[in-house]
């Protein structure tokens, strides 16, 4: 076929005629595909990783015996906490289950004793379900598992780390030594934390039984939405409910964040687009002789402007693979800049990227219609 | 001569430098939009997240341990220590008075509920007819609080706890108190109960437990009340839906539970909800060991914990303590927000930057032939260069001053769409744009004219 090889000619000629120009807009088109690579990708990342950063707030589900009311003495069956699913759309759900019971708290060989609650749980996630709160466990002398004891009563109980602390409720008693003293800020800071649940158990004189679950379901606010709804139906007999003060909290603060990111990269798109048009306007302007002639020798109209627009795709095309590479490269960067992991890189977005720059380069490629009407004539005379 | 020159070449095409000056315009504008949202996006996000609610919580300093489970408090009614309302006002006196932005005063106590008084008598009645026994949270739903330099502040829960929701209406703070004072009434009457209704909020659990609807009647009743009337009336105005503790109780007015409990002017939690800026390196370091020009410098932070200085400072007797859950949550998160967004503002500068500096050398590129002609008739490169530049430089004040305009309206009305309000006009975003487009013209340009300045005329003249 001599017409496409002549063809792919007039197009290497156009391209090679001005080596500045055709890095001006090569270095726009790749600029632009680098910034959109990036920022979509970002985007992507950013929203998911967003929702697990509020997994910084705690847990987010509480299960509760149904009609608690005032009554602490509501309870549940420990076995409920099995029936949880480990995994949500947005990753692994973290549980731990607790029982509380007040009991007469002191430390051995001190006089100071204190009414506390004690606060058992099972689970080594305590650190997703408070991950606030930095947990060491200091090492224990004596081989028992040491607990956690608020700074209230640890004042209260003038508690030292390692010291002895003898608990006592309905007759039971147990003993642990002490390991971190936490700061809530909140009632918490009142309470003793003993990871150990059966002890609790015996203490609280009520085997098997637990008072709440504590859930860090990390996802999208839709998504932890649904699986509230799901856990509340394979629980019937348990009372499930989002810990509104964060569930709506995040929701707000999520929808505000993923706007704000969505608007960024809607403009910067834009703004390639403009760019490249700006570029190509310059081009038809100076294109008018070479339009001219190939009128002048019999091009069809049609023909000069595929010519061109098949220039314009070839220079997205060759934008759009480098810069969007380059992008995707940055947006790992920027995600460990920003979240102190690098961003996934996803394999959708190299397309996508690639495909909006082939696209924005025809876009700006429109100036060049108005060659449509150019009159040779007008041209050879030297008319402006 | 030159003059004319630049004039000369702005009418001869004007279509051209309109479509120059327009690339410049547009991408400026997105600089200043971005650039303004984001400068002014901190601080809304900070607002923003005082929807996860109250960050401080200060407590009375002599108050005995609580023995607190799920949000109750299983102590003795009359044991701990109290603050008077009264000192409320100081808040909005420390030196961050702005950050705060509410409080809520929290008094709880536990009353028995009933719907049906009539058979209740007391002395005959058992345990079981006498009511539910419910955890009574009294607290200021939104009432004025008035500071002592004699500015009013309005707030109380609905603003410390944006996720509260209520169907129907919050209590009028106002409703069922002080009336015995107010009330002047016939001689031999005495003070009678007459006037407005008392007003409640009944938790969702509770709602359902007991069967309650908006607009109903309930009867509270304070075990071993000093008060002559055994049960108060009072009408529910809304159900609460907290997804909490609070789900259980029963809320009314602080100064109704004041009286229940016997501790008028008085309050056992204020939750204090405040702006404050992310702890950083300087912000952990312990105050009591700051040289003095440092403490002042922290003093002036608005770290929480300067805050909670401030607050300790005016509320004597009181303990202010970090609810750090919220507090940290909200430090962590926000410093990644803002990370991320100056990335992105830098993304889009930087976006605007190239798009300006391309069109520019696009414009230049396009001139090579009348560069040829001036440099035939003796033109020196420096003077070519000049001249341009010259032109380069108007297109840009004028382009950059119409983007920064028209960016300034799409600020306003990104940030009205996202956060609800727009940004307040900021000196910095206009000198940083018309720096920006200066600097970025002249970059753009400076490339393609350093090449012009090397053309042979002769080859140009011909049109090779």
């Amino acid at each position: 076929m001599p017409d496409r090889k002549m063809f792919w000619r007039i197009i290497r000629r156009l391209l090679s005629a001005n080596r500045g120009r055709l890095l001006v807009i090569l270095l726009a088109l790749g600029a632009g595909a680098t910034i959109t690579a990036a920022l979509l990708n970002l985007q992507v990342d950013a929203k998911r990783r967003l929702t697990s950063e509020f997994r910084t707030l705690g847990a987010n589900v509480v299960v509760t015996p149904r009609n608690s009311g005032a009554s602490a003495n509501a309870t549940l069956e420990e076995s409920i906490a099995s029936r949880i699913p480990k995994e949500s759309e947005g990753g692994a759900v973290a549980a731990v289950s607790f029982l509380y019971v007040v009991a007469k708290a002191s430390v051995l060989k001190q006089s100071s004793s204190s009414r506390a609650v004690v606060s058992g749980f099972r689970g080594d996630a305590l650190s997703l379900v408070v991950p606030f709160q930095e947990l060491s466990h200091a090492v224990s002398t004596h081989g028992n598992v040491p607990c956690g004891v608020g700074v209230g009563i640890a004042r209260q109980l003038k508690a030292e780390p390692q010291a002895e602390l003898v608990l006592r409720a309905d007759g039971a008693s147990i003993s642990c030594p002490v390991g971190d003293v936490l700061a809530f800020g909140g009632s918490e800071d009142n309470q003793i934390f003993l990871p150990d649940l059966a002890a609790t158990q015996r203490l609280a004189n009520l085997p098997g039984r637990i008072s709440m679950i504590q859930l860090s379901v990390p996802g999208t606010p839709q998504s932890i939405a649904r699986y509230i709804n799901a856990l509340a139906q394979r629980i019937p007999d348990a009372d499930v409910h989002g810990v509104r003060q964060f569930t709506e909290g995040e929701a707000k603060i999520y929808n505000r964040i993923s706007g704000l990111l969505s608007a960024t990269v809607g403009v910067v798109l834009v703004l390639t687009a403009l760019c490249v048009m700006a570029a190509m306007t310059n081009v038809a302007m100076e294109r008018r002789n070479d339009v001219g002639l190939m009128k002048a020798i019999g091009g069809a109209t049609r023909r000069v402007l595929r010519l061109f627009l098949a220039e314009a795709a070839l220079l997205g095309l060759v934008g759009g693979v480098l810069g969007a590479a380059m992008g995707i490269l940055l947006s790992m960067w920027l995600g460990k800049a920003v979240f102190g992991i690098a961003a996934r890189p996803r394999l959708i977005v190299y397309p996508v990227a690639v495909a909006l720059t082939i696209l924005v380069a025809i876009a700006g490629a429109y100036p060049l219609r108005r060659l449509a009407n150019i009159r040779p004539a007008a041209v050879f005379r030297g008319e402006t | 001569m030159f003059l004319r020159l630049v004039a000369d070449s702005f009418s001869r095409r004007p279509r051209h430098k309109l479509l120059t000056g327009a690339a410049l315009a547009l991408g400026m504008a997105v600089a200043t939009a971005a650039l303004s949202v984001s400068l002014d996006v901190g601080d809304r996000l900070a607002r923003e997240f005082r929807s996860l609610g109250a960050n401080l919580l200060v407590t009375p300093q002599a108050d005995s341990l609580p023995l607190e489970i799920g949000g109750v408090d299983y102590r003795p009614v009359n044991a701990g220590a109290y603050l008077p309302e009264s000192d409320l006002g100081k808040l909005k006196s420390i030196f961050w008075r702005n950050n705060i932005i509410a409080f809520a005063p929290i008094l709880e106590t536990t009353a028995y509920v009933t719907t049906n008084p009539e058979t209740s008598d007391p002395g005959k009645v058992s345990a079981a007819q006498e009511g539910v026994r419910t955890p009574v949270i009294g607290t200021r739903a939104s009432s004025p609080v008035f500071s002592p330099d004699g500015s009013t502040f309005i707030t109380g829960i609905e603003k410390t706890n944006p996720w509260f929701r209520v169907d129907g209406r919050w209590f009028s703070d106002s409703a069922g108190s002080l009336r015995r004072e107010n009330v002047s009434m016939p001689p031999g009457f005495g003070h009678t109960y007459v006037s407005s209704p008392d007003e409640c909020v009944v938790g969702a659990a509770l709602a359902k437990g007991m069967n309650l609807q908006v607009g109903g009647a309930i009867y509270v009743k304070v075990p071993d009340s000093q008060e002559m009337q055994p049960y108060w009336p009072c009408t529910i105005t809304g159900v609460l839906f907290a997804g909490g503790p609070e789900d259980d109780s029963l809320l009314m007015p602080l100064s109704r539970v004041q009286q229940l409990a016997g501790k008028p002017g008085q309050y056992r939690k204020l939750y204090v909800s405040a702006l404050t800026k992310p702890e950083d390196e300087f912000g952990r370091r312990d105050p009591s060991t700051l040289p003095p020009a440092d403490y002042d410098r922290w003093y002036c932070t608005p770290y929480i914990s300067s805050i909670a200085l401030q607050i300790k400072e005016v509320l004597p007797g009181a303990d202010v303590r970090v609810i750090r859950r919220v507090a940290e949550g909200e430090g962590a998160i926000l410093t990644r927000v803002r990370t991320l967004l100056w990335l992105v503002t830098f993304a889009s500068l930087l976006a605007a930057a190239l798009a300006v500096g391309a069109s520019s050398a696009a414009s230049v590129i396009g001139r090579r032939t009348e560069i040829g002609l001036m440099k035939a008739l003796g033109a020196g490169s420096g003077t070519v260069g000049f001249l341009l530049m010259a032109e380069q430089m108007l297109l840009a004040l004028v382009g950059g001053g119409f983007g920064y305009a028209v960016g300034i309206l799409l600020a306003r009305v990104v940030g009205q769409k996202i956060f609800g309000a727009a940004p307040e006009f900021s000196f910095l975003v206009m000198a940083v744009i018309v720096g920006l487009a200066a600097i970025v013209t002249l970059l753009g340009s400076a490339i393609p004219l350093r090449r012009a300045s090397r053309y042979e005329p002769a080859p140009i003249l011909r049109g090779e």
